[in-house]
């Protein structure tokens, strides 16, 4: 009894000291308004307020083949990856609803494949944890430990915004030209859960005066003709715009060399073609500011100088 | 599957623990089998067989074994005194063909999965040069995991119950718990069965003491693989696979940080395995022993890996340099070599064979039997200048016991390993040639190329204090200092600020998460 006494005594030391550390490796400041968790497990919200005007919502395929820096250098519009590995619907509305706590964004994406994930079907340990990992945030934040060891005042700044960057090429062996016919071996649907889900999202980007878009980046494997087709009429049925660079508009995309896994996620090379565009389709819209110049704005330009550097170096 | 995923080491391990100590004393190696077995099935599914396959035949042929034994000296009291010698040798006979027939049933599943295609590769390049129409087909295999550890075992199970060093098992839980305890399944050790068996099936409880003790070692481990290990992972992903690119001195770092990544992984791994087997009560042996700290590449392999080295030494070494062609050999070299370099020669060819099976055991390819050869070259090296040195150190008046010496000693030892290990990490031999042609064609002493792999100079520092910091544990153990029994002995704050010193030194400086790619675990793959 002693013993396991004392064995209890251990972990809720060394859970107060995991703790005690985590906070001191985010930034105070948005833990004390936030709260451990949030500032932890939305990392959009360590951003200064009100800066964010696009969000993009989704999967690893949403981080893989997007840059908001590339953006940022050639339009000037400050966007962010509220993504997450294998997110479900309502996670993704979670995440909107946490961003638009501190940020007004003017534009939000929804990477369509999630539309597709089953939500209970994510398996319980990866819903325990990803509760631990944002519960213990020391795991998913240690490498902070090194902005104490720099001279950067803007130190606590996530350069990326939420992209993975991603050089490895794994080249794909399917035809690029009828990969999407190949993958059709289930017929698509959306759950309903998700479509309640999705009205959701609907009401809450209106409410705050946001344009909600549907978007598709290329993957030869998580994309078929058949989930086109399903969101296409879906897109159309809730008048949402849909971005498809499998069908629709093809960005050249060299499976050859610019996909990291056998085609499923794009590399940089590939996550720069699908940046460009999606910064001229936001310029197209003509409801956001290129803030390159803003004063207001510099940490950004401090930002896409050290991704710069980090891109060098690899 | 690696030790070091958190599920594993965190989650498994405990529930493994409860489980276990839930059913009584009696049942406890029954749960631990199925545990194993299970553990096996989950990775391996039903190559699970294979395994089963060998518990059965070493089983089967110990029995064998033992029976004809037994019947030996039973007919021994029976015949008279001139018929003994060919009682004896007849039931040697048949001993010795039980012992072959279980050989090569176990040697041939190792041969299907890991050589088959080798052989057929090159066995089809000499049929094509000599325009032979026949081609062998070349068959894909996934190998059973553990399986080059696993046979090994086996094989010493049968081959000392040949030599009478111990008696057959008549319990086969025993035999195959021996064989499959799932901590040794990935990487090892080679234990014996007299060093694991009886203390796995005793069923002894996990205590809060063994339990605790355990986990000492298991973070020790992880402090190795995820502070240093994965650092040097980086470095070595990016100077070997762009060598080219990279000036003499990057490469050298290169070729040096591939193998302390490989101590620390690998010795890491053993860390956990023997901190799991702590926690049972089972002493699993030690593989390291400050392997740079070697006086010569002789020395180097009794401290690195040494389950193997043994295990080649008892069951190749000793057999070949020991039978009757060498001990002829030995004669007749004896008298035209003199007495240093006449036993040489039979030991010399012992050594090759070591060697030979040592590079091979590693994997299948010509780079690993290139690496085996070149420490048989540099170890006979070494014997045959043995006493030249010695001479030359008494003449210059250099005392090799001084510790200037020995740090001598030890860092062209390394060195020379160092290069070995080259050609066991690069994908072929050529490119390992031509990498130590780079470096010494671009000589050249910029550090600036050592920034540019994605590591910053935040992480350069971290890796060279925990470079020190298992350096200074190597001294200490070197001095024969236990540092988990020093601490033990401490106060309950001073203990407990060094578990949590290094549990949160771990989570803060370990290279895990983005920005990092942990090392696969390497000698699984053997």
């Amino acid at each position: 009894m002693k013993k396991a006494l004392k064995g209890i005594v251990f972990v809720l030391i060394l859970c107060m000291l995991v703790e005690g550390i985590s906070v001191i490796l985010l930034p105070l400041d948005k833990v004390k308004k936030y709260g451990l968790y949030k500032t932890s497990a939305y990392e959009i919200v360590a951003e200064e307020e009100d800066s964010v005007d696009v969000i993009f919502l989704g999967d690893s395929l949403v981080y893989s083949s997007i840059s908001p820096m590339e953006i940022w250098d050639g339009y000037g519009y400050t966007c962010y990856d509220c993504a997450q590995p294998a997110q479900i619907m309502p996670y993704a509305y979670d995440y909107l609803e946490v961003a638009i706590e501190s940020q007004h964004p003017k534009m939000v994406f929804i990477e369509a494949n999630i539309m597709f994930r089953d939500p209970d079907k994510l398996p319980f340990y990866k819903k325990i944890a990803y509760r631990i990992e944002n519960y213990v945030p020391i795991v998913k934040y240690h490498s902070n430990w090194k902005k104490y060891f720099t001279k950067n005042k803007n130190s606590w700044l996530n350069v990326n915004k939420g992209y993975i960057y991603i050089t490895g090429v794994k080249p794909s062996k399917k035809d690029p030209l009828n990969y999407m016919d190949i993958n059709d071996e289930n017929e698509a649907y959306i759950l309903p859960e998700n479509r309640e889900c999705f009205d959701d999202m609907i009401k809450l980007c209106e409410e705050n005066d946001i344009k909600l878009v549907l978007l598709a980046v290329p993957s030869q494997k998580s994309w078929s003709r058949s989930k086109y087709n399903m969101v296409k009429e879906y897109a159309a049925e809730k008048n949402v715009d849909f971005i498809d660079f499998n069908i629709d508009h093809d960005l050249g995309i060299d499976w050859s060399t610019e996909t990291k896994d056998r085609g499923n996620h794009l590399n940089y090379w590939g996550a720069r073609k699908v940046s460009d565009y999606l910064g001229s389709y936001m310029e197209e819209t003509g409801i956001l500011t290129d803030h390159r110049e803003d004063e207001k704005y510099k940490s950004w330009n401090t930002a896409y100088g050290i991704y710069k550097n980090n891109l060098k170096k690899r | 599957m690696s030790f070091f995923n958190p599920v594993f080491a965190f989650v498994f391990v405990p529930l493994v623990v409860v489980i276990y100590n839930l059913f009584p004393k009696k049942l406890r190696a029954f749960i631990l089998l199925a545990i194993s077995l299970l553990f096996f099935a989950f990775i391996s599914k039903w190559l699970i067989l294979y395994l089963v396959l060998s518990i059965v035949s070493i089983y089967m042929s110990g029995i064998g074994m033992q029976k004809l034994e037994e019947k030996k000296k039973e007919v021994l009291k029976t015949v008279e005194k001139d018929e003994k010698k060919a009682v004896k040798e007849s039931y040697k006979k048949k001993r010795k063909f039980v012992l072959v027939l279980c050989i090569i049933f176990n040697v041939a599943f190792l041969f299907m999965f890991k050589y088959f295609n080798f052989f057929a590769v090159n066995l089809n390049l000499l049929m094509n040069y000599f325009k032979v129409g026949h081609q062998i087909t070349i068959v894909k295999h996934i190998a059973p995991i553990g399986i080059s550890f696993y046979t090994l075992e086996a094989l010493s199970y049968v081959l000392d119950i040949y030599y009478g060093k111990i008696e057959a098992d008549k319990n086969i839980f025993r035999v195959a718990l021996y064989l499959a305890f799932f901590p040794q399944l990935l990487e090892g050790p080679i234990a014996r069965y007299q060093d694991t068996a009886n203390s796995l099936y005793e069923g002894n409880k996990v205590t809060f003491e063994s339990f605790t003790w355990g986990y000492q070692r298991i973070l020790y481990g992880f402090a190795k693989k995820l502070i240093i290990a994965d650092r040097l992972n980086i470095i070595v992903k990016s100077v070997f696979e762009d060598w080219g690119r990279y000036n003499g001195f990057t490469i050298f770092v290169g070729i040096m940080s591939y193998t302390i990544m490989l101590y620390m992984e690998f010795s890491g791994t053993i860390d956990i395995v023997i901190g799991i087997g702590e926690m049972f009560g089972v002493k699993v042996p030690e593989n390291f022993r400050q392997p740079f700290f070697a006086k010569n590449v002789s020395d180097f392999w009794t401290r690195w890996h040494i389950s193997l080295g043994l295990w080649f030494k008892d069951y190749i070494f000793y057999p070949v340099s020991l039978s009757k062609s060498m001990k002829s050999l030995t004669g007749k070299a004896k008298k035209r070599l003199g007495n240093h370099y006449g036993p040489l020669v039979s030991g010399s060819v012992a050594l090759l064979c070591v060697w030979l099976l040592n590079g091979l055991w590693h994997g299948a390819g010509w780079h690993y039997i290139f690496f085996g050869l070149y420490h048989f070259f540099m170890i006979l090296m070494g014997n045959i200048f043995e006493p030249s040195v010695a001479k030359a150190c008494e003449k210059l008046k250099i005392d090799r016991k001084k510790k200037g010496y020995r740090i001598f000693q030890s860092i062209k030892t390394t060195l020379l390993v160092f290069f070995g290990e080259l050609f066991f990490r690069a994908p072929s031999m050529a490119v390992a040639f031509a990498m130590i042609a780079r470096m010494f064609d671009a000589v050249s002493f910029s550090m600036s190329e050592l920034m540019t792999f994605g590591m910053d100079s935040r992480d350069y520092v971290v890796l060279m204090l925990g470079m020190v910091g298992m350096f200074i544990m190597s001294v200490v153990r070197e001095k024969g200092i236990d540092v988990r029994e020093n601490i033990s002995r401490k106060n309950i704050w001073i203990r407990w600020a060094i578990y949590y010193g290094l549990i949160l030194l771990l989570l803060i400086f370990g290279a895990y998460g983005q920005g990092y790619v942990p090392v696969d675990p390497i000698y699984a793959d053997f």
